[in-house]
């Protein structure tokens, strides 16, 4: 059998696969609502509270037979120890007695005990929901003060030199919140409807008492309702306090819970059967990688859905970290089209970006004004540091790679130290005590911090479109693409293609490869400055060393080769890159609860890109 | 020893996948003898030479036919150091010395006479001393029997190129037991006076019993050393010859031959010398491997100049060098205009163009796409297919597609449409781009080098036929560089041939083959004929 029969072969029994598990799910989904369902759901409950309030019961029976076995003891009239030894023995029988699985269910008439719970789960909903609206109102109106709180808090770590998380955690102090009147009267309620569940329990258990009842409450509340509940979350929680053997007689409960996952399954599925049968055009199309890379985050978009994460929030999240991206990896652009390949010597970019940035913080300048400014002061510096750089790479041309790497480690080592002595004056860049620019400048909305991310941003749903940096994003991207076509950027492609052809023609090739290199440094500068705008940070020092190797292999996954590249890789190599770096962390914290692997997943994922297209450097640029 | 032949190779047939480079060669080779291997490029010489040492090449693409013996037996060649235990040598073009060593150590390397020590005891051979006095004289030996008086201590670095090809010689000759020894084009590099040395250094070889196999392509040489002389044309076997039964003339005529009819036909005309479109005088290029040493010579208007020649004597030094792509110097006026050498943009702004026998290193921008290829030089040179928006100067898209389909259909140029790259075409496919792009510019001169190198016949008879339309219709001047004599004979008014740098003299495309010959090896027809009449 050939491999490409073989391929459609698995395709179809792929497709034939998901197909059923399309039908099981529609089939169980509406089944949630339908009265099969909600009974699957009743049953379970009931089983959970019979087995959590049968173990009061039975404390309640030993309680009862040690007080009786006591007294009997006591009226023998043996000694201490005769009278201990009744007691355990009462207790062990009326244990044994009681827990054993001689409580026969199925026996218990909870009719009574069903409608309860119902009212009960009404009112609980009706109390929360109360709670959780006058607390939302209650933070919405001391927000602010906590997050002025929180930022002198996190400012005064800075300064003393501790390490801080990258996101800021605002918490208000909920300490001052008082009970609305509509709350407690809705508690009441919830109170009185809890009353008739613990009749209902007395129906059943002749033993329980209003003791063992006040302290079941909680318990009991919890299992009723949670804040938040849907079909699976409370299939999930009677099944884990293990009441699943209620199931016995009633069939199709785990496709009923499971009925939205199978549609998830199905749709990978049907990604794979499709990425098999067109497994070659999409190698020719796309190459290897990738396909690899996108199949790979297709897989994390589909175990983010399994694992019930926010797919849209991750997605939102991607998209902004795409936007505040793109543009370092853009500077990738001319670099690859004039003949230096990756510039990983973009640091200098950025450094210069950041001393526009610092600039504008310490004269003061806000705004759009100062982000205008900022970008302006880091082209100017970026374009003379750019021209110096790209006299170094004309003078060693062919090793490029290594001359590039090693500026880019050279300049943040440099820098590293001017960060210590730049004069600098403004508190909010200096440390407090001693000389220098602090680790990490956070940026505030007196500068430009979320300045292109909040301009004409909407919500679609938990999808946050930050309108004004994708706007940004594509101007960029046109602006290069504009010059791509230009006469010049027509020779200086040439340059980078074909070197001696374009001498034939009476090029000058060192010029070309000057304009590629200042247009590369300067895009980076305003690279950075976007990129600090939507993260909120200024980061100094060491920080920029990476941000080189990560913009070349975002456009390396996009598609370009060292020698070739298109706007298009840009864009689809940050979406790619920055989207698996974004959902690849919470599915493997989800996978492997509390450890490091998405620190480790990313620095596989971004080096790892890097060797491979190293690797590939040398030939085969047609992919 | 006592066969009659120290070398026999019978009917060695040898195929690149479907190309024949060899067919049914033999060659015979007698002790102590001098025997000439003579052809053109691209004959078959260094294929069968490859044959004989055994070369990968000629392994990995799948062996060879025919029969190898030494001294009457038959051999299996494996590997190049095979054919050195087997007594064979070469005496390469390119000097394969190490620069920082000593003579002495350059003739023994991988030879060394050591003796045992302590260390090499204990650790093997590899720490053995080297005997320096035995080893000094043993090349001391070697270098007299081939008249070198040169300190054998002195280390091969900034000796004089002419030494170091007889340390090379010196090196094989100390190697005991050769019978053959092979020098590829061994006076190449070497002066005058360095060449007759040589040649009797050669012949005292050959009287000391060990055979020669001398590739060259100066017949007067040959005629000077040679005992008997086999040559091959295309992979043939066009004759062998005693040297005392034949002339230099005869060898010239054996060495190019009439190959095949002509693909293209034009009628013989006039072409009236009264306007010089390219006057050249002494051009020096400095480029590896076809260096030009000062040539002249005159284009006149409307005429197909032919420039033929040998690999590496320098006739691609001169299109390259005028366009210049490489170092020069010299005259040169264009319709009496002076042109500035060394920048590549006056040479195409004065209105030549030049398709380039590099289409992959010069020719091609192989990773954008034809139309992209085909207006790149009028686009950057004459500032045409541009417009402008705002500060901006951008390509104009639809100028350049309605031009490329124009290019595409007059050059009937194969492809899936003007946006497919250029590197996805086949070799002729690729031709016709660069001479699009040549045409686009509008050019009044035009120079063509190798066009039709490395494609097939139908490309190549419309690329020729391209080249007299434009001729004839639109009277552009051009100079075809090319190896193949034929095809230069087919379009040409006149043909100049050049060697070793120099112009040789310029023939009718009539004149007779041997003319052709002589005037490749170096040898001015006229001259040639002049002398030889008067000993007569």
């Amino acid at each position: 059998m050939t491999k490409s029969v073989l391929r459609r072969v698995i395709a179809i029994v792929l497709c034939v696969a998901a197909v059923v598990l399309i039908v099981l799910g529609a089939v169980n989904m509406p089944k949630r609502e339908s009265e099969d369902g909600l009974q699957i759901l009743k049953t379970l409950r009931t089983r959970t509270l019979l087995n959590a309030t049968g173990e009061g019961v039975v404390e309640s029976y030993v309680a009862v037979a040690k007080k009786e076995a006591q007294a009997a003891a006591k009226a023998a009239g043996g000694g201490m120890s005769a009278i201990r030894e009744a007691i355990a023995k009462a207790e062990e029988e009326t244990r044994a007695k009681y827990s054993s699985n001689a409580t026969d269910y199925s026996a218990i008439d909870t009719t009574n005990l069903e409608a309860a719970m119902d009212e009960y789960m009404v009112a609980l909903k009706a109390s929360a929901d109360c709670e959780a609206a006058a607390k939302q109102a209650y933070i919405d109106a001391h927000y602010d003060e906590a997050y002025e709180a929180a930022k002198a808090d996190r400012e005064a770590k800075i300064a003393a030199g501790q390490d801080v998380p990258e996101e800021m955690k605002v918490t208000v102090d909920m300490s001052g919140f008082v009970a609305t009147e509509e709350m407690t009267s809705l508690e009441a309620k919830a109170k009185e409807a809890y009353g008739l569940v613990g009749e209902a329990l007395k129906g059943i258990y002749p033993v329980m008492d209003d003791n063992a009842l006040n302290t079941l409450e909680g318990t009991i509340a919890d299992i009723v309702y949670q804040a938040g509940d849907n079909y699976t979350l409370q299939y999930d929680r009677y099944i884990k306090a293990g009441s699943g053997d209620a199931l016995e007689n009633k069939t199709g409960g785990f496709l009923v819970r499971y009925a939205d996952d199978l549609f998830y399954v199905a749709g990978a599925l049907i990604v794979a059967a499709l990425t098999l049968l067109f497994y070659e055009v999409l190698v020719a199309k796309l190459g290897i990688p990738r396909v690899i890379i996108g199949l790979f985050f297709i897989l994390l978009c589909f175990m983010s859905l399994l694992y019930d994460l926010s797919l849209s929030t991750l997605l939102s999240n991607s998209v902004v970290r795409m936007g505040m991206n793109s543009i370092m990896v853009l500077a990738m652009v001319p670099g690859i089209q004039c003949g230096i390949s990756l510039n990983l010597g973009l640091p200098i970019g950025l450094v210069a970006g950041l001393i526009g940035g610092l600039l504008t913080i310490e004269l003061e300048i806000g705004g759009w004004l100062g982000f205008v400014f900022a970008i302006l002061v880091g082209c100017l510096i970026a374009a003379v540091c750019g021209w110096l750089y790209a006299q170094l790479l004309n003078r060693l041309k062919g090793e490029e790679m290594s001359v590039t790497t090693y500026v880019g480690f050279s300049i943040v080592s440099l820098m590293c130290i001017a960060w210590l002595v730049l004069p600098f004056n403004s508190l909010k860049l200096r440390w407090p005590l001693g000389t220098g620019l602090r680790n990490t400048i956070g940026l505030d909305n007196s500068n430009f911090r979320h300045i292109l991310d909040d301009l004409w941003s909407f919500k679609i749903g938990d999808f946050v479109v930050p309108t004004g940096l994708l706007l940004f994003m594509l101007l960029c991207c046109f602006v290069v693409w504009l010059f791509s076509r230009s006469k010049t950027g027509v020779a200086m492609q040439a340059v980078g293609n074909n070197p001696r052809f374009a001498e034939a023609t009476g090029i000058n090739v060192n010029k070309m490869r000057i304009i590629g290199t200042v247009l590369s440094t300067v895009l980076g500068a305003v690279g950075i400055l976007v990129y600090s705008q939507s993260y909120g940070f200024m980061q100094l020092y060491t920080a920029p060393r990476q941000m080189g190797f990560i913009a070349a292999s975002a456009i390396l996954i996009g598609g370009a080769s060292t020698s070739r590249c298109k706007i298009s890789h840009v864009l689809i190599g940050t979406f790619l890159f920055q989207g698996v770096l974004t959902l690849g962390m919470p599915v493997a914290n989800v996978l492997v609860p509390g450890s490091t692997i998405s620190e480790t997943l990313r620095i596989l994922i971004s080096n790892g890109i890097i060797l491979y297209a190293l690797t590939k450097s040398g030939g085969g640029s047609r992919g | 020893m006592s066969a009659e032949f120290v070398l026999e190779m019978k009917n060695i047939t040898k195929q690149y996948g479907e190309n024949t480079v060899l067919s049914d060669v033999s060659l015979s080779v007698r002790p102590g003898e001098i025997h000439a291997l003579l052809g053109e490029n691209g004959a078959g010489k260094s294929t069968l030479m490859n044959v004989l040492f055994g070369m990968p090449v000629i392994h990995t693409t799948g062996g060879f036919q025919g029969q190898v013996l030494l001294d009457g037996q038959e051999v299996h060649v494996s590997s190049p150091h095979d054919a050195m235990t087997k007594g064979i040598g070469m005496v390469h073009q390119e000097f394969m010395l190490l620069p920082g060593f000593t003579v002495t150590e350059n003739i023994k390397l991988n030879r060394e006479i050591t003796h045992r020590n302590f260390f090499s005891r204990l650790m093997g051979k590899n720490l053995e001393t080297l005997n320096m006095n035995k080893m000094s004289s043993d090349a001391r030996k070697a270098l007299d029997s081939v008249g070198m008086s040169i300190d054998e201590y002195t280390r091969v670095e900034g000796m004089p190129v002419g030494y170091m090809q007889f340390v090379e010689i010196a090196r094989e000759i100390d190697k005991t037991g050769v019978k053959l020894l092979v020098f590829d084009e061994p006076t190449a590099v070497l002066t005058e006076s360095e060449a007759t040395q040589l040649i009797k250094v050669m012949k005292a070889i050959a009287e000391s019993g060990i055979a020669i196999i001398f590739i060259t392509h100066r017949l007067d040489e040959v005629a000077a050393a040679a005992d008997s002389i086999t040559i091959l044309r295309d992979g043939k076997l066009a004759a062998t010859r005693n040297a005392k039964e034949t002339t230099i003339v005869e060898l010239a005529e054996l060495m190019i031959g009439r190959k095949g009819e002509a693909m293209v036909h034009t009628d013989p005309r006039e072409v009236p010398h009264d306007e010089v479109a390219l006057r050249v005088r002494d051009l020096h290029v400095d480029m590896a491997g076809e260096e030009v040493n000062g040539v002249s010579f005159d284009v006149y208007k409307g005429e197909i100049l032919g420039i033929g020649g040998l690999a590496g004597q320098g006739k691609l030094g001169i299109p390259n060098g005028i366009m210049s792509l490489y170092e020069s110097s010299g005259d040169v006026e264009l319709f009496g205009e002076k042109l500035k050498l060394n920048n590549a943009g006056d040479a195409l702004r004065a209105g030549i163009a030049m398709v380039s026998e590099d289409r992959k290193g010069v020719g091609l921008l192989l990773d954008q796409s034809i139309e992209d290829n085909i207006v790149f030089n009028a686009m950057q040179i004459k500032g045409e297919y541009l417009y402008k928006f705002g500060p901006m100067t951008l390509k104009n898209s639809k100028a350049i597609r309605a031009q490329a389909e124009k290019m595409i259909k007059e050059l009937d140029i194969r492809c899936f449409g003007p946006t497919q790259h250029s590197g996805t075409l086949s070799g002729g496919n690729q031709q016709k781009v660069c001479i699009a792009r040549a045409l686009v510019m509008g050019p009044r001169f035009l120079f063509v080098s190798e066009p039709t190198r490395g494609i097939d016949i139908g490309a190549k008879k419309l690329v020729l036929e391209t080249l007299v339309k434009l001729n004839r219709e639109q009277g552009m001047t051009i100079v075809m560089v090319s190896s193949e004599l034929q095809e230069l004979r087919s379009i040409s008014d006149r043909i100049a041939i050049v060697s070793e740098g120099k112009l040789v003299d310029i023939l009718s495309p009539d004149a007779s083959d041997a003319d052709f010959g002589l005037a490749m090896s170096g040898i001015k027809p006229s001259e040639h004929h002049e002398k030889g009449d008067g000993a007569q």
